[in-house]
């Protein structure tokens, strides 16, 4: 984390691939009546708070206390919002929809939905990073932008995906 | 979207997010500037300032900047998860409790009658109506800074947001105020401070979502 907040991301990648198992286990514990998409997408909103919220964390302080704390308020958060919305299990309408294939239990349906909320080009530097895992000098090369203008968007564009989720959560 | 995908963005993104403590450093002197402003051309600046400055008075200004330094170290660690409060909450404690003693012993030496001799005047109502106005710019900005920390019990982080800023405008005020008289100053700043630190605990959840 240390390395990461300093800019490095290929630390930061690691860090967060450790800990979203973590948190997954965590968030399916407390959740498992939602199912595990809704607890997907709780684990994706504790994410995105991490790293919005990384600047709160003091490189001299022990990580893990920080980390619950910040995943305890987000996943009660989210638990007290998805509580108010009905949820329907999809089991009650098995025999009139068409068999799909079983969803990819790491899939969440809300990211979508925020991404088709942002506009269209924070949406597509944003798919170029997540989808297709593009390194910023590809996307740049792509869009025609300068590199530091690729970072400055996607910054941007986390930054906006992080308040729509909060206003899809009220 | 998968979990995955989401960490490949984010991990992607490694410009710095702005601290509690760089906001602060912006808004407060934004809010100094309103507020000193508002009160020069408002309420103006009493006349003895400059042998107040240099009597006992000038404790209305010390204390209520001891405040703000206090209240403002535990709003930060408020808004910092896993930081340590506790140390930071009981120096606030032992701040409030001697200011106490002082009204206490200043009471006993002057009786009941001493205090509402001190209390009534006009100059009470300006005084409760006063500071939290002049206390408004200071409020916001606190709050717009810590609300880019990440408040885990935001109504307090809101008061010690509202006790900060309070102190700020009590110590503004007095430059107006020409009331010395410990029965006054004591009892009547801090129910005006107090007021904006209601006033800001009530505003906490709003402006400190996250």
């Amino acid at each position: 984390m240390r390395a990461a907040n300093r800019g490095d991301s290929r630390a930061y990648r690691r860090l967060l691939d450790e800990i979203a198992p973590v948190l997954r286990t965590v968030v399916r514990a407390r959740g498992a009546a939602l199912g595990a998409q809704s607890c997907e997408d709780v684990l994706q909103d504790v994410l995105l708070a991490v790293h919005t919220k990384r600047n709160t964390w003091r490189d001299d302080a022990p990580l893990r206390p920080w980390l619950y704390a910040i995943a305890r308020h987000k996943v009660i958060d989210a638990f007290r919002a998805r509580g108010r919305r009905v949820e329907l299990p999809i089991d009650a309408f098995e025999d009139v929809l068409p068999a799909a294939s079983a969803p990819d239990p790491t899939e969440g349906r809300d990211m979508e939905k925020v991404l088709n909320a942002l506009d269209p080009r924070s949406a597509e530097i944003v798919r170029a990073f997540g989808l297709k895992g593009e390194s910023t000098a590809e996307t740049a090369a792509r869009l025609d932008m300068s590199e530091g203008a690729v970072r400055v968007a996607l910054h941007r564009a986390l930054k906006s995906i992080a308040r729509l989720r909060e206003r899809m959560i009220e | 979207m998968k979990t995955d995908e989401l960490i490949s963005m984010l991990s992607a993104d490694t410009l710095p997010r702005i601290t509690v403590q760089q906001r602060l450093m912006r808004a407060l002197p934004a809010a100094m500037l309103v507020s000193t402003l508002a009160l020069i051309g408002a309420w103006g600046i009493r006349p003895d300032i400059a042998a107040a400055l240099g009597s006992a008075a000038v404790l209305k200004h010390v204390l209520p900047l001891g405040l703000v330094a206090l209240a403002g170290a535990v709003a930060v660690a408020l808004v910092h998860p896993a930081m340590p409060v506790m140390r930071r909450m009981p120096v606030l404690g032992v701040f409030g409790a001697i200011l106490f003693c002082v009204f206490a012993l200043a009471l006993s030496r002057q009786g009941l009658s001493g205090l509402t001799d001190a209390l009534v005047t006009p100059s009470l109502l300006v005084c409760l109506l006063s500071i939290p106005v002049l206390a408004t710019p200071f409020l916001v900005a606190a709050l717009w800074a810590l609300s880019a920390g990440a408040a885990l019990r935001p109504h307090l982080a809101g008061a010690a947001a509202g006790l900060c800023a309070g102190g700020a405008g009590a110590a503004i005020y007095a430059l107006y105020c020409d009331q010395d008289a410990i029965l006054f100053v004591l009892p009547a700043y801090f129910a005006a401070i107090l007021v904006v630190a209601l006033i800001g605990a009530l505003a906490g959840p709003r402006a400190l979502k996250w």
